[in-house]
């Protein structure tokens, strides 16, 4: 007996008129802009994880919890002060971007001074990490109750020949996008955007060259915890929160930044827009029920074929 | 109303009679919880729920003891939504906490888990969130379940339904988890039994988080009805991308959701027309405390209560409650006590026959404007069915 998913795939490839209607639909534009949400959500969560790990090789964890305190931001100042998710986002960004000050200076400035430290600092990082997200979840559950929060947001439905949009969805994609062309500029032509590549390329080189190490250091965990605090603004205008929302997205920015690259900034952002359109145009393609099956399957491939490269690039840095 | 006379009419419906002597010593009533993990958003409610029913029977002196009214006193510990730390909770309630009652934790598969463990203690426990016909493989004697939303019957709900209003076809979309797989296997023969056409029958993971593709599909194939067996996550996905897309069936089913007050407000008037599950209304004017569990509630959270999960959890309190009043705190008598009687509750009565509650029928619930009403099956139904308004465009 074939497995569920199997029968999925199977009943679509032997029926011509779903198979009809997907490929309609992938002409319409609908998919597109589905694609774009999703992977654009994607870049910008694993954006953040990628600069931490990119200039201090720690593996965050609890990223996908720092996503859902900047929901809660969002959700609460547009509660009780009804302030916007549009603008709340920056307070959002900023109060996420000072905890991860806070977590740099108070637990890992000195672990990242000691030189003898450095082979285990990938794997203590992330125990540490994993207590930070167990903090934070439980934080956020005793001081805003496990119920499902959510609220509406610029609701409204675009429509544009066949192609419709709410408004919500259109704010997240401009904004990610905004944010995805910032940070590129940044990275590309500011002094602290070059340091911060400088240190990711290779860690001596650029403190020989006169790059304040420290400074770097707190400036990428400032914007990595600061992005995804923005990015929970985001998804709360069309997703419900809760304290334990964050682990999904923590898995999600894993694989974008295992697929381009981890450090490789630009190909991360290249590989989160990648998932989204495997995501959406495989499931057009063949089944809904193959969504994991996709995502996961062209993880291991790329994996697969990329694993010298993947492998130098991190000998080198 | 005040709280305090809310709590007062909650109680106040024939469970306690005035004049019984009051003694110091606390009832303690011990459950887990799944205040964290996977289900600790869902769990909420129940916790409140339970809450809500303590300080209910506090504020009306205690819990009736066979004559003698004592405080309750919760004991509870978090199960982190994993089953196996339910089965080491009740264990420890049993035998190191010795608590005289117990209350249901979250959850099909933690009552699963749990069954075996009150079996083997003889101690009752009357379960609230919980429906799967795997219960019924349970052993009966000392756990009851009060849904009426088992799958074999809500599929059979759902398809007299659309029958009744003469609907042809349907779109089925069916989230990969348990309840949702078992609703499936049971709605598609009650659909082709009916002359129902399934137009689409698609099946997605629980981490969907985008379904464009699949309601492409739905939207050109038109059907009358669409029914999607999904959990809230899924079906706020649902409401949103349904609405882009202008979804144009007059029957819309989600299956968990709509109930909890987070829809209501991240959806406002798009919500109106979407059928759910559930047999509960606080309009139904035979249930006693129906209209005051939902003020009490709405009144100590400030929000409405979950129309399916609320309910449930209070009948199982009202249904220990009922057992002690008539018996004390003798296990025994209990079970024998629970096995054998009709129990007055916010939804109706209800009588048990082996693990199951036979009084209440499987029913489904419509969001109709800004208010939840009660729609099937018509012996309970509090209003008619209206076909989903358009969606709204702002």
């Amino acid at each position: 007996m074939l497995p569920p998913t199997c029968d999925a795939l199977a009943a679509r490839l032997d029926n011509p008129q779903q198979n009809g209607l997907a490929v309609s639909a992938l002409l319409s534009g609908q998919l597109l802009f589905a694609a774009l949400v999703v992977g654009s959500v994607y870049v910008i969560i694993a954006l953040g994880l990628n600069l931490v790990f990119g200039t201090m090789r720690l593996l965050d964890a609890a990223h996908g919890d720092v996503v859902m305190l900047g929901a809660y931001t969002s959700f609460w100042l547009f509660t009780l002060v009804g302030m916007p998710p549009l603008l709340s986002m920056l307070i959002a960004g900023g109060l996420c971007a000072g905890l991860g000050v806070a977590v740099y200076r108070g637990l890992f400035r000195r672990l990242l001074a000691d030189t003898r430290l450095p082979r285990r600092l990938e794997g203590n990082s992330l125990l540490v990490f994993f207590g930070i997200s167990i903090i934070l979840q439980n934080f956020a559950a005793l001081c805003f109750d496990t119920t499902p929060r959510a609220y509406l947001y610029l609701d409204g439905v675009i429509r544009v020949g066949n192609l419709a949009m709410t408004e919500n969805r259109l704010a997240e994609l401009a904004t990610a996008a905004i944010l995805c062309v910032i940070i590129f500029l940044f990275l590309r032509f500011h002094i602290y955007g070059l340091a911060i590549k400088a240190l990711i390329q290779n860690r001596q080189a650029a403190a020989v060259v006169g790059v304040n190490i420290e400074r770097i250091q707190l400036l990428s965990f400032a914007i990595g915890f600061g992005l995804a605090g923005i990015a929970g603004s985001l998804i709360s205008m069309t997703e419900q929160i809760t304290p334990f929302m964050g682990f999904p997205f923590t898995i999600a920015a894993f694989v974008t930044v295992i697929l381009g690259g981890l450090g490789n900034l630009i190909r991360g952002m290249a590989a989160g827009m990648f998932l989204g359109f495997v995501e959406i145009y495989g499931v057009a393609l063949t089944s809904s029920s193959l969504d994991s099956v996709l995502i996961y399957g062209v993880f291991i491939v790329v994996l697969y074929l990329q694993s010298q490269d993947f492998l130098g690039g991190r000998q080198k840095s | 109303m005040t709280t305090k006379a809310l709590l007062a009419a909650l109680v106040g419906f024939g469970l306690f009679s005035s004049g019984i002597a009051n003694a110091a010593d606390p009832v303690r009533i011990g459950f887990s919880a799944a205040r964290t993990g996977l289900f600790a958003g869902a769990a909420d409610g129940q916790i409140k729920t339970y809450e809500l029913w303590k300080d209910a029977v506090n504020a009306g002196g205690g819990l009736d003891v066979k004559g003698v009214k004592r405080p309750v006193e919760f004991v509870f510990y978090d199960d982190q939504s994993d089953p196996g730390k339910a089965v080491q909770i009740y264990e420890k309630l049993i035998t190191d906490d010795k608590v005289d009652l117990l209350l249901a934790p979250y959850g099909t598969p933690a009552h699963i888990a749990i069954a075996g463990v009150v079996e083997r203690h003889k101690f009752p426990l009357v379960g609230n969130t919980a429906a799967s016909v795997k219960l019924r493989e349970l052993k009966p004697g000392n756990v009851w379940f009060t849904t009426g939303q088992m799958p074999d019957r809500l599929a059979q709900a759902i398809t007299d339904l659309l029958q009744a209003k003469g609907f042809k076809t349907a779109a089925l979309l069916v989230n990969q988890l348990p309840f949702p797989l078992e609703s499936k296997s049971f709605l598609i023969p009650a659909l082709q039994k009916a002359g129902i056409e399934l137009k689409i029958n698609e099946e997605y993971p629980p981490t969907i988080k985008d379904m464009t593709a699949l309601l492409a599909n739905v939207k050109a194939a038109n059907p009358d009805a669409v029914i999607a067996f999904a959990f809230p996550a899924d079906s706020a996905i649902y409401m949103n991308q349904a609405r882009e897309l202008d979804i144009k069936a007059p029957f819309q089913f989600l299956e968990v959701g709509p109930t909890e007050a987070a829809f209501a407000k991240q959806f406002g008037d798009a919500l109106s027309g979407i059928v759910t599950m559930g047999h509960w209304s606080p309009d139904h004017e035979q249930w006693h405390g129906a209209k005051a569990l939902f003020e009490a509630y709405e009144q100590k959270y400030h929000e409405p209560p979950s129309y399916l999960n609320t309910p449930l959890v209070f009948m199982s309190c009202q249904i220990l409650a009922q057992a002690v009043a008539k018996v004390g705190l003798d296990r025994d008598a209990i079970r024998q006590t629970i096995a054998s009687d009709t129990f007055d509750t916010v939804n109706g009565p209800v009588k048990f026959v082996g693990v199951e509650n036979v009084a209440t029928p499987a029913g489904l619930l419509q969001v109709q404007g800004h208010s939840m009403a009660l729609i099937w099956p018509p012996s309970i139904a509090t209003a008619d069915f209206m076909p989903k308004p358009p969606w709204p465009t702002k």
